[in-house]
């Protein structure tokens, strides 16, 4: 009885992911097999110099030995920012090289860029800007591996890419079923070499997922399943990752815990917490995963105080306290305070990796100006997750929740 | 057993209604369209902002569609035209999808949160497109109805009346020429 009233079954859902999923011990080892299963011989490595650096991509490298599959290129010069010329400039050696498939190694950025190389490569053009937008692609895509080094994006199981266009100044937003990649594979050696600040930011924006996967407006019972893993695990996980970052079954928990959090909020959708953090980013250059843990709670309170336009997202607020603080809390708090305490729970993660780390806690830590903050609630009204928000937001509403933020 | 002659394919049926239904609620958004951008400040610069030969299509897969077009001054409403390409598409999966929504039985956010459309082209676009059709929802029903089309009913005012009545009258015009 205690866990029923948390199902949700919604009169109508759609799921989808297609995304076979390997997770654990050397896992690396598989892909040879799992690209020879996909008619595949003959991979580029699409990586960043960090990674490689960080001697991650030899692992990958390893993982072939003994196999007949030839890795056709490793391209390793990524850049933070991913860019259509980039993507351009690899399509040409995948070409130049004869490869037939594409492996990703590494964080949002050049997984998206490898998602980007995938569209130029079986689109046959130069030209991403003909691609943009949702649903604009129709052909079947090439054989697609990707390993997250970080544990928060989830883009190994995500149908989005976004990549930027400095001639036009715009930043370039894909969505297609067809971007999936066939195979997701997490080892926790992958994850193992990140600094505690970016497990700590990473982690939360995963937790960022699963919160607003669990509210959001497309939530069914898969993807609540999903997100209440997810937030489990992190919950658990967070603070030993970021204090004892070598240890590898906590980050093999973290990988998992985002890649199920990608699953979530890639079918029940994000809102506003998304949509402001995605604008902060856009016109202040903060890190996804800080602004998605800056303003998760004060976003949850703005859904909160438009309880009566949403009294459903307020129930589920309530219901996000048993997996984000824990049964036993869950049962002892009345169901009247249950909402305000999910966000002190929240806060109280958030401050700990905060004095662990020195993770931000509010816009100004984070290199955000006070007058910047029009500038964001106005971005935040264009941004398409909002169109995913249980309610209305309007200008000033924005506006208030990045004040609070600040 | 049957012979393999005896399997005969089957020719699925038209859903006439239900199509009719939807192609006068497209007429109805379309000349809304028109009417709420020479009329309305929000939706003129909303679509301001768009670039010139900026078109929207909504469309069901397989059946209706309308298509609006910024050219020239103007926000036309084409009507049912072919075409391949439109910068913002907004497609409902199926005839009844749509015609349960037209009829207000399931609300147009509640459509959209079951999956039950999909848009295609620019998110920056869409956004002021859809921004643009919630203020086209309110000139053409009343408050009590608007509820099942949009998150927000705005307040009632006179302007909004006066602004309602000039939409029914040019889409009466636009019915009979």
């Amino acid at each position: 009885m205690l866990f029923k009233k948390n199902v949700v079954i919604p009169e109508y859902y759609e799921f989808f992911n297609s995304v076979k999923v390997i997770s654990g011990y050397k896992a690396l080892e598989t892909i040879p097999f799992e690209l020879n299963r996909l008619g595949a011989k003959r991979p580029i490595i699409i990586t960043d110099k960090g990674v490689a650096q960080a001697g991650l991509v030899k692992y990958v490298v390893d993982s072939f030995g003994g196999t007949d599959t030839v890795i056709g290129a490793v391209f390793d010069e990524t850049p933070q920012d991913s860019s259509n010329v980039v993507v351009n400039q690899i399509a040409a050696i995948y070409r130049a090289q004869n490869c037939d498939s594409i492996i990703a190694v590494g964080g949002g950025s050049a997984i998206d860029t490898a998602k980007g190389v995938n569209i130029v490569v079986t689109e046959n053009t130069d030209d991403l800007l003909k691609f943009m937008g949702n649903y604009r692609l129709n052909k079947p895509m090439k054989p697609f591996v990707v390993i997250p080094t970080t544990a928060g994006t989830g883009s190994e199981v995500t149908m989005v890419a976004v990549i930027a266009n400095p001639e036009k100044n715009v930043k370039m937003v894909f969505t297609s079923e067809l971007l999936l990649p066939k195979v997701a594979v997490l080892d926790p050696r992958m994850t193992m070499s990140m600094p505690p600040k970016i497990t700590a930011a990473t982690g939360m924006d995963a937790f960022t997922h699963s919160v607003e996967a669990f509210i959001g407006t497309q939530k069914n019972p898969i993807s609540d399943a999903f997100a209440a893993a997810a937030m489990e695990l992190i919950r658990d996980n967070i603070v030993t990752a970021v204090t004892d970052g070598g240890n590898k079954d906590v980050r093999l928990a973290m990988a998992n815990a985002a890649l199920l959090a990608g699953l979530a909020f890639s079918n029940s959708m994000v809102g506003i917490v998304h949509a402001t953090a995605h604008a902060t980013g856009g016109v202040c250059h903060v890190p996804h995963g800080i602004a998605n843990s800056i303003l998760l709670p004060y976003g949850l309170e703005f859904y909160i105080s438009k309880s009566d336009k949403s009294p459903k997202t307020k129930e589920y607020i309530e219901n996000l306290l048993l997996h984000v603080a824990g049964p036993e809390i869950y049962v002892k708090t009345p169901p009247a305070e249950r909402a305000v305490k999910s966000i002190a729970a929240i806060r109280s993660i958030t401050s700990e990796l905060k004095k662990l780390c020195g993770l931000p806690v509010r816009l100004s830590e984070a290199g955000v100006t006070e007058d910047k903050l029009e500038s964001i609630a106005k971005t935040t009204l264009n941004d398409g997750a909002l169109s995913f928000s249980p309610v209305e937001v309007s200008f000033e509403e924005a506006l208030g929740v990045l004040k609070a933020a600040y | 057993m049957k012979a393999v002659s005896d399997y005969k394919e089957i020719v699925p049926g038209k859903k006439w209604f239900s199509t009719l239904v939807t192609r006068i609620f497209f007429f109805f958004i379309g000349m809304g369209m028109q009417t709420a951008y020479r009329i309305d400040p929000d939706v003129r610069k909303e679509v301001d902002s768009w670039p010139e030969t900026f078109s929207f299509r909504m469309a069901v897969v397989g059946g209706p569609s309308m298509i609006m077009l910024k050219k020239a001054g103007s926000f036309q409403y084409l009507g049912e035209k072919e075409v391949f390409y439109a910068d913002v598409e907004m497609w409902w999966k199926n005839i009844t999808f749509a015609y349960l929504v037209m009829t207000g039985r399931i609300s147009v956010p509640n459509a959209v949160y079951h999956n039950r459309q999909f848009v295609r082209g620019s998110l920056i676009y869409t956004m002021s497109v859809i921004r643009v059709l919630n203020v086209v929802q309110t000139l053409l029903l009343p408050n009590f109805l608007a509820r099942f089309y949009i998150k927000e009913v705005p307040k009632l005012t006179f302007k909004k009346l006066i602004n309602r009545a000039i939409t029914y009258f040019n889409i009466s015009y636009g019915a009979i020429k």
